[in-house]
């Protein structure tokens, strides 16, 4: 029904449109909204933004229809808005991974200049796991086993954030780890859980089921969360640096500051919303709302980008 | 537990739950039915609209979508050899085989039949011994899944026909295909040539349909002018063609649950989906079969283990979804997504801590196999009554629907390119003798085994013995091997008799 109504949306506003040419765009937005997901249907990225599109959908009067437009890690999708008409009718599902890691490690036609920050809903911290059996109790003893000898460690590819992120952790606590690259962070937990690899790299939504009963231990994380009170964090080993996954809505660069102001305006109302934190709590992740004005979010981010800049400089001599 | 079962079917009997199943068995049959609209495209839209509604209706709403959907696949792929999903690919090697010889409502009927047979016993058995399974399960790591797919691969020997070598260069076609793309593991570009649209690799649904469909369409076109080229589906007058009978149903039975089996097992390990179910139990069905030389030509036998087979997959990949929040496959993924929105979070606890819902839950699956029955059933005769119009009414819609199919899936044009491109391939395929079908399970199974493998490598490291080292290995490595000694045997036999 969505699809049919989306295109009988699209033909009626594009007649709108041809008869309102030259009036000015105060009046956006007027027609659906896409917001495109670069990952599959059902990932974190994909649900975080589905509950987002569903609440700020009410605030706008307009469709806001969440697309899935997976493959190359993300960079199909979100070159694709990046080339995108800049009308603020398309925009983009960001992440640490399509818009500070890849740019960085691959040739993409896009970079994180591309696009405008627009608001960033939730953040989930990156953890070492392992199974519950595991002879490591703490990051300590799992630190020292893996200087003696290399253990396995999940993650999601070898130029993934996770790997980035586990590789600056590792460097800076002195080991190296022999990663096992499943597709998702979840499947990698299936493996730790087994007991095929010794530990992995994951985020709450994936681990957090599966540290909660028991089957599996989180050792260190990125920062404190309520669900996880006794896990001590990557600071209080000395590790400096910020491992953390997050979820935001970008637009491509040139678009209306209009634009940006009001999907700003209507996410600060919607991320006030019991039901929306309750929502992402469910999911998992720690709601972490800035809006794109926010200068010390996109200083941060900006850092982060040099630093994976660093880091495929120095993949790329190895 | 009974009396858990018992509760759950008593609030699942109300009005809201059975209006949600209706309705999502609907959606799911027509969604399924039309070739490259998915079941996993209407979950994801309809999705955010069950946050609304109590999670016992909305979650059973979802997973009869899903359900319906795998089933629907198999009604486009019987009547119009449009197979929407990979899951039904062997469905319409079979089942548009016995259309044509006008026995489409036999054909109809054994893939109804067996898709809820495999749906309610995946279903039960996920119900009474979920844990247990899921702990065996876990147990079967990247090593284990990587001899498990090499014995999925064995299936081509049953499908290849009459030459194996040709079958085998489909197969590295297929296989070298699907490595197009962003490299999941390391990250690097294989075979993109500077083409930023080629980073995602081919987009399946387009391909499948370029391979599998639109060569028919294009063979139409040639014969037209044909004499004896019959234009429309012919339907067999006599009563027990457009049928299945209870004796048939019982030859077969056995099937069903060997299928059955195969597809609850493959469903209950993550990650590997059901085309591999249904892969492996069509190749087990034609080695085991009294007539295997009918398979891939209208075997009933054949429809039967492939769609038990991958709707078993529906009811036990929740397995490991439930009692260890594993999604077995992308639609399990979306599904747990619906759980942990509505505050069911997936593991163990949750049948104690939602007893209630979850048993409700359970008591709708079953309800929606019940209804799929009935409504699938029920419309049979419209579809075939759709898919007897004359060809040239059938085929120019069935090509808008490949082209539309093919849009949607992803919004992309680039995917009409593809449909296009493969149109071209699958065609030049035919003319050369070389096997589609071959050629879609290397390119299905592919992903999964170098993925498996890859992890297989960096575990073992240079302990080789690890290989090795579980049962579970030893197990599938010895079935490859038998069925390899098996299916040269039979066509060396087979070559004697001729």
């Amino acid at each position: 029904m969505k699809y049919i109504n989306k295109s009988l949306m699209k033909l009626i506003s594009a007649l709108t449109l041809c008869l309102l040419a030259g009036v000015a765009s105060a009046e956006w937005p007027k027609k659906p909204i896409n917001v495109i997901v670069p990952y599959g249907a059902g990932g974190d990225s994909d649900l975080t933004t589905r509950v987002w599109a569903d609440a700020v959908e009410k605030e706008l009067g307009v469709p806001v229809v969440v697309i899935n437009k997976a493959g190359g890690g993300g960079v199909v999708g979100t070159s694709f808005v990046a080339n995108a008409k800049k009308d603020g009718y398309t925009l983009i599902n960001a992440g640490l991974g399509n818009m500070l890691v890849t740019p960085n490690f691959s040739k993409t036609p896009y970079n994180f200049d591309s696009f405008v920050p627009v608001v960033k809903m939730t953040a989930v911290p990156l953890a070492v796991v392992v199974a519950k059996d595991s002879p490591y109790k703490t990051f300590d003893d799992f630190i020292a086993a893996a200087k003696k000898k290399p253990l396995t460690q999940g993650s999601w590819g070898a130029s993934s954030s996770g790997t980035i992120l586990a590789n600056i952790i590792a460097d800076q606590a002195g080991y190296k780890p022999k990663y096992v690259h499943a597709n998702t962070t979840a499947a990698s937990m299936v493996s730790v859980v087994g007991g095929h690899i010794q530990s992995a790299v994951s985020f709450p939504p994936a681990f957090g089921p599966h540290v909660k009963s028991g089957r599996a231990r989180a050792l260190v994380m990125n920062q404190k969360m309520a669900d996880f009170p006794d896990v001590p964090t990557f600071s209080d080993y000395g590790i400096k640096g910020s491992f953390e996954g997050w979820s935001g809505v970008f637009a491509p660069q040139g678009v209306p500051q209009e634009v940006v102001d009001k999907l700003i305006a209507a996410t600060t109302k919607v991320m006030k919303d019991p039901k929306v934190l309750q929502a992402y709590a469910n999911m998992g992740a720690v709601v972490d709302f800035r809006q794109g004005n926010d200068e010390a979010w996109i200083a941060g981010m900006q850092e982060t980008s040099s630093i994976m800049k660093g880091a495929a400089e120095k993949a790329k001599k190895k | 537990m009974f009396d858990n079962i018992i509760n759950g079917f008593s609030s699942i009997l109300a009005i809201g739950p059975i209006i949600g199943i209706i309705t999502g068995v609907f959606i799911g049959i027509i969604f399924g039915a039309i070739p490259g609209v998915s079941a996993i495209m209407a979950i994801a839209i309809i999705l955010p609209l069950t946050f609304y509604v109590d999670p016992i209706i909305g979650i059973t709403m979802l997973l009869a979508v899903y359900k319906a959907g795998i089933y629907g696949g198999s009604i486009s792929a019987i009547l119009i050899n449009t197979p929407g999903a990979a899951a039904s690919f062997l469905t319409a090697l079979d089942g548009n085989a016995l259309t044509k010889q006008g026995k489409a409502g036999k054909a109809l009927d054994i893939s109804l039949f067996s898709s809820v047979t495999g749906e309610m016993i995946a279903t039960l058995v996920l119900i009474f011994v979920a844990a247990p399974i899921s702990i065996v399960s876990l147990q079967a790591g990247p090593i284990e899944k990587v001899f498990l797919l090499l014995f999925a691969f064995t299936v081509i020997g049953s499908l290849a026909g009459d030459s194996i070598p040709r079958g085998l260069l489909s197969c590295c076609l297929g296989m070298l295909f699907a490595m197009v793309g962003l490299s999941t593991i390391t990250g690097a570009s294989r075979f993109t040539f500077g083409v930023t649209e080629l980073m995602a690799g081919f987009t399946f649904t387009p391909m499948l349909i370029g391979i599998l469909v639109m060569p028919e369409v294009i063979n139409t076109i040639r014969n037209r002018t044909a004499p004896h080229h019959n234009l429309s589906l012919k339907n067999s007058k006599n009563r027990g063609d457009n049928r299945i009978s209870f004796k048939e149903f019982r030859s077969v039975f056995k099937t069903i649950l060997k299928s059955t089996g195969i597809g609850t097992f493959v469903g209950a390990l993550p990650g590997l989906g059901s085309s591999t179910a249904a892969f492996m139990a069509y190749g087990e069905a034609k080695r085991t079969s009294k007539s295997p030389e009918k398979f891939g030509k209208g075997s009933v036998e054949g429809i039967a283990a492939a769609e038990s087979a991958n709707n078993a997959v529906c009811g036990s990949s929740m397995i490991p979804m439930l009692t260890l929040s594993i999604p077995g496959d992308d639609v399990a993924a979306l599904l747990m997504g619906a759980f942990l929105i509505h505050g069911l979070t997936p593991g163990p606890l949750i049948f104690f801590e939602h007893t209630e819902t979850i048993y409700a839950i359970f008591a709708g699956f079953l309800l929606t196999d019940l209804f799929l029955l009935v409504i699938a059933k029920s419309g049979f005769g419209f579809f075939t009554r759709v898919a007897s119009l004359k060809r040239y009414f059938i085929f120019p819609c069935v090509t808008i629907f490949a082209f539309a199919g093919a849009f949607t899936a992803g919004q992309n044009m680039n995917d009409v390119l593809i449909l296009i491109v493969f149109t071209i391939i699958g065609y030049g395929m035919r003319l050369v003798g070389l096997n589609p079908a071959v050629f879609i399970i290397g390119f299905i199974l592919t992903p999964f085994l170098e993925q498996n493998l890859d992890q297989s490598i960096a575990i073992v490291g240079t302990d080789y013995h690890l290989f090795f080292a579980s049962p579970f290995s030893w197990v599938f490595i010895a079935l490859t091997l038998f069925f390899v000694y098996t299916s040269a045997r039979s066509k060396k036999k087979r070559a004697k008799q001729i």
